[in-house]
């Protein structure tokens, strides 16, 4: 208890200010973002499901196996059948080739659909949220059903042998997220009609889905059946996760959760480099204490004893703080972003709270102990004798012991070794290059000083004569400046890449097979409109008839539904944008006069049908066979919306071939009727409506970059801590000697002067010491994390010198400012 | 109380061997009181860190309280220091997040003792600072501050008191306070005294002087008794 007592009175006398608010910061900043993260994962995963309307789903070209309903029945997992197919719908003399999905009564088992009985609304008021599909006998249609058969609700339509009253607009379903086949009006009826209507025969274009998903067995059932479900599987079934499903939002929301990350580790290593200067200033201050302690006669083992004890009740109460103010900020930034998650956030786990601990603890064994370490060994002689000072621990083992505990922070924390390894080296190359460079600068400052005036003068000569303060002053510095450089910029980067995703004209609809001769009349009906198009490509649709000289294979097109279409097959002179070709060469590297015409193909398609650089393929246009040699394979960008091709060849070679045309445009929401307009004059055109989906990305990215802004905010402050502390390690020097110099009777303009030379010195220094580590560390992470093109930043080397020069020099001379403001004499006695 | 035999203190810089003491002798009996008087740079505070055992001598023997303080390793001393020994330093050494009272109820607390707080008001009474206990240190005058380091030396009941130019820092009227209380503590509470001073008038008012220039005894006044000179000398 003496020792809490201890540490409460230090605490009030206000020498663990900085220790415990670095504490409390690094506890705090680290518990928020794990809170936040926690629950955001188990959010997302929520969110995914309805992606998928389910936890998991089987996709299938053949009918599902009564025995996995009866599984599911068994192990209390719910699950429901899905089928889609394209089908005409008619009423009276109208038809439409619609997109047909035959719901059973259960469907969705996660997520809501979305209906209204107001076509073309976008009033949510009138949109109702529910989780059952239509009964039987009814159908829910697309609201551009309606005038494409000119019907109303309660009308009926016909689907071979039945009718359906149509008694529902469907706004969304939660499993069309993900989906860009979509071609026909959306008409969604109930799964016991579909035996009735008699459509579905043998050999028909159907796909089966089941949907599984937690039911009355848990977690645990669910884990056993679907594992059983999977050992199930042959060629024609495909399993979709959750992950796959949210594929369109799940760059962006990845991208959000490792800015997070990083974020979060930035403050951690600023809190732990402010706790190491506050840690190492509070040693400074205690060596007298413990001198007076021991002359009492209180043994080093005692004084040790005392000091661990105070450490240890620092961490637990400083992280308890920590943890509290953590949960506090986590549910700011979760009221920020709250829009876009479920309404029921779940509870993060306990997790985030352990970390939370772990790292005050954990921060503090890294910083303050090897700092107060050598207390116990000070000679109580000291209480006589000034000169008489014990060796800290060096500066060397400490700085060592406190790498070890940021990259043990770091790899624990994020996980994420490019992560960890990319702080710690931008942190690591700033550190060097301020103690070798920062050292030459000031030695450098000190010579041209002496030639300028007398603030100058002073104020390089103090900087070169407490060097070793100044270097690791410098450091603290340089780090907080290169750490906020780092989070900067690549937050900078990341919104500027999601900048189109915001931007309101993004295309939201791709127009797709557009005959040559319809073509004029296409782009008459969209600039009619005062509509612009993406540009027009050309294609030529093409089976794969051969590999290497060999037939595809019944079990090859089982398994892959390439193998069964029409391919999509374009033809390019430069590589799109936002391609990268990642094997093989680009046609600029290839002897294009060959007889053989090389092709380059989407990388991720390459793998799924097994095809590798080199080999030989035979495609089919129209009966006319040529072959193509696989040359590169490229990845590609989904995220711009403009036509992406699977399969591209040189100019010259499909030119010849019966081709269509395709496009993406935005369409605005009351130009919505287009559509219908384009697919009622040309009913060959398909449209793919990606309006919905891109509405939802933009939201969410929205809101994710407000998240951005609040942990940058969080984290801005940990650097200004960080600064405060490297301030205050001088402080009491630098006022003694202010006050000295008072006394002799310098005017309030030398004294402040060389306060403002000095500090704002070593921050123009330190800022552009960090420019250095900035880059290096933004350069690793924006090629290995953020997936970014590198780009050199000047404005970093502009910026970091002035804001550093302007921050340190404000603080330094706000600090200190006192020497001026009281006498001499009352800030002598208060050192 | 206190027997010193033959001690002499090197030290090692960088032009060689510097002695600082050199065959100092001496002998105190409980109760009374020593001056150890010389100029600046005498090795007066030298020897009063041997004497109260923050240092050792480089050779020659301490012995306190019957112990010989040299033969021991530091927690040896320490716990000697603990039973033994209490300090007023020249420039007070209070804590300053601590107010009057905590400071001198903090080495009670460290002995752990249960009445420290009670003990600590009680000797704050005894130097009149009853009315200041709540008071930070800066919130004290000089003279007061090493009112409470007199309370905070004497609540610990030592039996012997080093004093290393106890009024060194303070004008010569509140000085002379000083030097009253801590005589009238000393003769009140039966303590040994020793005291290093620039200050003929406190060192009169010791039984015995120990006059020390360039770290050897020199030729004692005729009022000191009980000091010998060293072989060496």
């Amino acid at each position: 208890m003496q020792a809490l007592r201890m540490l409460l009175r230090t605490w009030r006398g206000g020498q663990l200010n900085l220790i415990i608010w670095s504490l409390v910061l690094a506890v705090a900043v680290v518990t928020s973002v794990s809170l936040l993260a926690e629950r955001i994962e188990r959010a997302l995963t929520a969110q995914s499901s309805s992606f998928l309307a389910a936890d998991l789903v089987v996709r299938s070209s053949k009918p599902i196996a009564p025995e996995w309903v009866a599984g599911a029945l068994q192990q209390q997992v719910e699950s429901a059948q899905v089928l889609t197919f394209a089908s005409m719908v008619y009423h009276q003399d109208d038809m439409h080739l619609a997109s047909i999905k035959a719901v059973e009564g259960s469907y969705p088992l996660r997520g809501l659909l979305r209906r209204t009985t107001t076509p073309f609304t976008t009033d949510t008021s009138l949109i109702e949220e529910i989780d059952y599909g239509p009964a039987q006998g009814e159908t829910w249609v697309d609201a551009r059903l309606l005038p494409l058969l000119n019907i109303e609700l309660g009308d009926e339509i016909e689907l071979g042998e039945i009718r359906l009253t149509v008694s529902q607009i469907v706004v969304e379903e939660p499993d069309s997220g993900g989906s860009y086949g979509a071609f026909g009006a959306r008409v969604l009826m109930n799964f016991s009609d579909i035996e009735a209507a008699g459509i579905i025969i043998p050999g028909s274009r159907v796909t089966y889905r089941f949907l599984m998903a937690e039911g009355a067995s848990g977690a645990d059932g669910f884990a056993r059946y679907s594992e059983w479900m999977e050992d199930q599987l042959d060629v024609h079934d495909r399993l979709i996760t959750p992950d796959e499903a949210q594929a369109s939002i799940a760059d962006t929301m990845d991208k959000g959760r490792r800015f997070l990350l990083l974020a979060g580790s930035i403050g951690v290593v600023l809190a732990g480099i402010a706790l190491a200067l506050a840690s190492h200033h509070f040693a400074a201050g205690q060596t007298r204490q413990v001198a007076l302690l021991k002359s009492w006669g209180i043994a080093a083992s005692r004084v040790r004893s005392l000091y661990l004890q105070q450490s240890l009740w620092l961490g637990v109460g400083g992280s308890a703080i920590g943890l509290l103010v953590g949960f506090a900020f986590s549910e700011i930034l979760i009221a920020v972003v709250r829009e876009w998650l479920p309404i029921s956030l779940p509870m993060a786990g306990i997790r985030p709270w352990i970390t939370g601990l772990a790292t005050g603890l954990l921060c503090l064994a890294g910083f303050t102990l090897p700092a107060i370490w050598h207390l116990p060994a000070q000679s109580p002689l000291a209480v006589l004798r000034d000169d008489v000072k014990v060796e800290p621990v060096s500066s060397m083992a400490r700085g060592f012991l406190g790498v070890i505990a940021v990259a043990a922070l770091l790899f624990w924390y994020s996980n994420n070794v490019y992560l960890s390894l990319a702080i710690l080296a931008g942190f690591g190359l700033t550190t060097l290059a301020t103690v070798v460079i920062g050292l030459l600068m000031l030695r450098v400052g000190k010579t041209y000083g002496e030639k300028l005036g007398s603030i100058w003068r002073l104020a390089s000569s103090n900087l070169w004569r407490r060097r070793s303060q100044s270097i690791i002053q410098m450091v603290g510095f340089s780090g907080a400046i290169a750490l906020l450089m780092i989070m900067s910029v690549v937050r900078t980067s990341l919104i500027d890449e999601w900048r189109w995703q915001l931007a309101d004209d993004a295309p939201n609809h791709f127009l797709l097979n557009v005959a040559p001769y319809e073509l004029e009349g296409v782009r008459d009906l969209v600039t009619a409109q005062n509509l612009e198009t993406a540009g027009w490509y050309s294609m030529v649709r093409g089976r794969l008839t051969q590999i290497n000289g060999e037939g595809i294979t019944e079990e090859q097109r089982d398994k892959h539904e390439s193998f069964r279409r029409e391919l999509n097959l374009s033809w390019t002179t430069a590589l799109p944008e936002g391609n990268k070709v990642t094997a093989g060469k680009w046609w600029d590297e290839l002897d294009l006069s060959g007889d053989i015409a090389p092709v380059s193909l989407e990388e991720e398609l390459a793998g799924e049908l097994g095809l590798e650089i080199g080999d030989l393929l035979n495609f089919s246009v129209g009966g006319l066979i040529f072959q193509a040699r696989v040359a590169s394979t490229r990845s590609l960008n989904w995220d711009n919306m403009t036509p992406n091709f699977y399969f591209l060849f040189p100019e010259g070679l499909l030119e010849n071939y019966p081709r269509t045309s395709m496009t993406s445009l935005y369409i605005p929401p009351q130009q919505k009727l287009l559509v219908n307009d384009l697919l009622r004059q040309y009913p060959t055109v398909q449209v793919i409506e990606l309006d919905k989906i891109i509405d939802r990305i933009r939201s969410i990215v929205s809101q994710v970059t407000s998240g951005l802004e609040v942990m940058t905010l969080l984290i801005l402050s940990c650097g200004v801590l960080v600064m405060f502390a490297a301030v205050s390690l001088s402080m009491s020097e630098r006022l003694q000697e202010s006050a000295i110099l008072r006394t002799l009777g310098s005017s309030r303009r030398l004294i402040l002067g060389i306060q403002w030379v000095e500090f704002s010195v070593l921050g123009v220094m330190a800022g552009l010491l960090a420019a250095i580590g900035a880059e290096a560390a933004v350069a690793l992470l924006q090629h290995y994390m953020f997936d970014l093109p590198f780009s050199w930043h000047p404005w970093l080397w502009l910026m970091g010198p002035l804001a550093g020069g302007l921050l340190v020099g404000v603080l330094g001379v706000g600090y200190s400012r006192k020497a001026v403001t009281q006498p001499p004499l009352l800030v002598l006695n208060s050192l | 109380m206190i027997e010193v035999s033959n001690i002499s203190k090197q030290v090692k810089t960088t032009e060689g061997t510097l002695t600082i003491l050199d065959g100092i002798n001496l002998s105190l009996s409980a109760g009374e009181s020593l001056a150890i008087v010389g100029p600046s740079g005498s090795g007066k505070s030298t020897l009063l860190g041997i004497l109260a055992g923050l240092d050792l001598p480089s050779s020659g023997s301490v012995s306190l309280n019957g112990q010989d303080i040299t033969a021991m390793d530091e927690e040896g001393r320490a716990a000697v220091r603990a039973k033994t020994v209490g300090f007023v330093f020249q420039s007070f050494h209070l804590l300053p997040g601590l107010t009057a009272l905590e400071n001198v109820a903090l080495p009670l607390e460290l002995q752990g003792d249960k009445e420290a707080l009670k003990t600590a008001a009680y000797y704050l009474q005894r130097v009149g600072l009853e009315h200041r206990t709540t008071h930070y240190p800066r919130q004290l005058s000089g003279g007061e501050q090493q009112r409470v380091a007199v309370a905070r030396a004497f609540a610990c009941r030592p039996v012997i008191l080093f004093a290393d130019e106890p009024t060194g820092n303070l004008d010569t009227g509140t000085g002379e306070k000083i030097n009253d209380l801590l005589f009238d503590l000393n003769k009140e509470e039966g303590t040994t005294l020793v005291l290093v001073t620039h200050e003929h008038n406190l060192a009169e008012r010791c039984g015995q002087r120990l006059v020390i220039a360039a770290g050897r005894q020199v030729a004692p006044s005729t009022d000191v008794t009980h000091v010998t000179r060293g072989s060496t000398a």
